[in-house]
């Protein structure tokens, strides 16, 4: 049986720091195989993750240029796989607590879309125009 | 040279224009909204209700799972949760959807500034020949024939979707997981549209 993360509610998640900033526990959370993820904050990380390849992606291959739409399968592959590998691999998360694999790939997916198209075009028109 | 130089030089620094509406356009939506929608204590109520249901279904669901088997007063209650939360999300919807008139207003009216601004201009370049549906939109109102020219439309449609989406996310305006109708692509939040 695959070992997984149990779904804890928020009550139990929160970590109380007094300066209101972002601790290293929050951080070292996010690398952590054997923390306990919440639904909500799992689906929010895994959307920052997918935004962030987005825009890097989108700006990488901008100012190369990469031109093709076969790019855009590539970025789509290559989002997902990170995604996956996070999920799977780092956290070794029980996909089944989650939703299952769909539930989770599919956070952030549009809106990554939109940002990857929007970054490359603006960089691509901008720098080589 | 210096960026700005470089970026205002450029053939389609006209895009920027486009991005720099779009984003004050989502600011001024998410104003609009928190002012008529999130702040006020119903939007708050049938929210926090949502988010319970969903947990207690999940919970609920993952115990009957785990016993392997369903009792018929487990199964009503479920049903019950189901209902219950299908109801909520529906009242959710309406209560946004007769405060997001004023945001579609806004919308509306930036989306015609911009149509006078850039009609029958190609703002940006594509770095990819778009399939047949999207160039309906990318190349819309432009002249010629090269299908790597992208309307305002097209850029307009980029921004407003991936700005607003995570910019609702970021403040936390996104609609609960648990609410009916989330799907494989979730939009930003089509009643404060």
């Amino acid at each position: 049986m695959k070992e997984g993360k149990s779904v804890k509610s928020n009550g139990q998640q929160h970590h109380h720091d007094q300066n209101g900033h972002l601790s290293p526990f929050k951080f070292a959370k996010l690398l952590d195989p054997e923390a306990s993820w919440d639904k909500d904050q799992l689906g929010d990380v895994l959307h920052w993750i997918r935004q962030a390849v987005a825009l890097v992606c989108g700006l990488l291959w901008g100012s190369i240029p990469l031109v093709g739409g076969i790019w855009i399968i590539l970025f789509l592959l290559i989002s997902s796989g990170i995604i996956y590998g996070y999920y799977a691999i780092i956290l070794k998360i029980d996909e089944e607590d989650f939703g299952g694999h769909g539930a989770l790939l599919q956070e952030g997916l549009f809106a990554s879309i939109t940002l990857f198209l929007l970054a490359w075009i603006l960089v691509y028109s901008l720098v080589h125009f | 040279m210096a960026p700005s130089a470089l970026l205002s030089g450029s053939k389609y620094s006209d895009s920027l224009a486009v991005v720099g509406i779009s984003i004050c356009t989502a600011i001024i939506c998410e104003a609009i909204s928190w002012l008529l929608i999130y702040r006020t204590t119903s939007y708050k109520t049938l929210r926090s209700s949502i988010d319970r249901a969903a947990k207690k279904l999940e919970t609920m669901k993952t115990t009957s799972d785990a016993q392997k088997f369903t009792k018929k007063s487990k199964t009503k209650k479920m049903d019950r949760v189901e209902t219950s939360l299908k109801e909520s999300s529906r009242d959710l919807s309406l209560f946004k959807f007769k405060s997001g008139a004023v945001v579609a207003l806004v919308l509306f009216a930036v989306f015609g500034l911009l149509n006078s601004l850039f009609e029958g201009k190609s703002v940006a370049k594509l770095p990819f020949v778009p399939i047949s549906i999207v160039m309906k939109m990318s190349h819309r109102g432009l002249n010629g024939n090269d299908p790597t020219d992208c309307s305002m439309a097209f850029l307009y449609f980029l921004c407003s979707i991936s700005i607003r989406t995570n910019l609702q996310k970021f403040l936390g305006f996104s609609p609960p997981r648990g609410a009916a109708g989330a799907g494989l692509f979730p939009m930003p939040d089509p009643k404060t549209n």
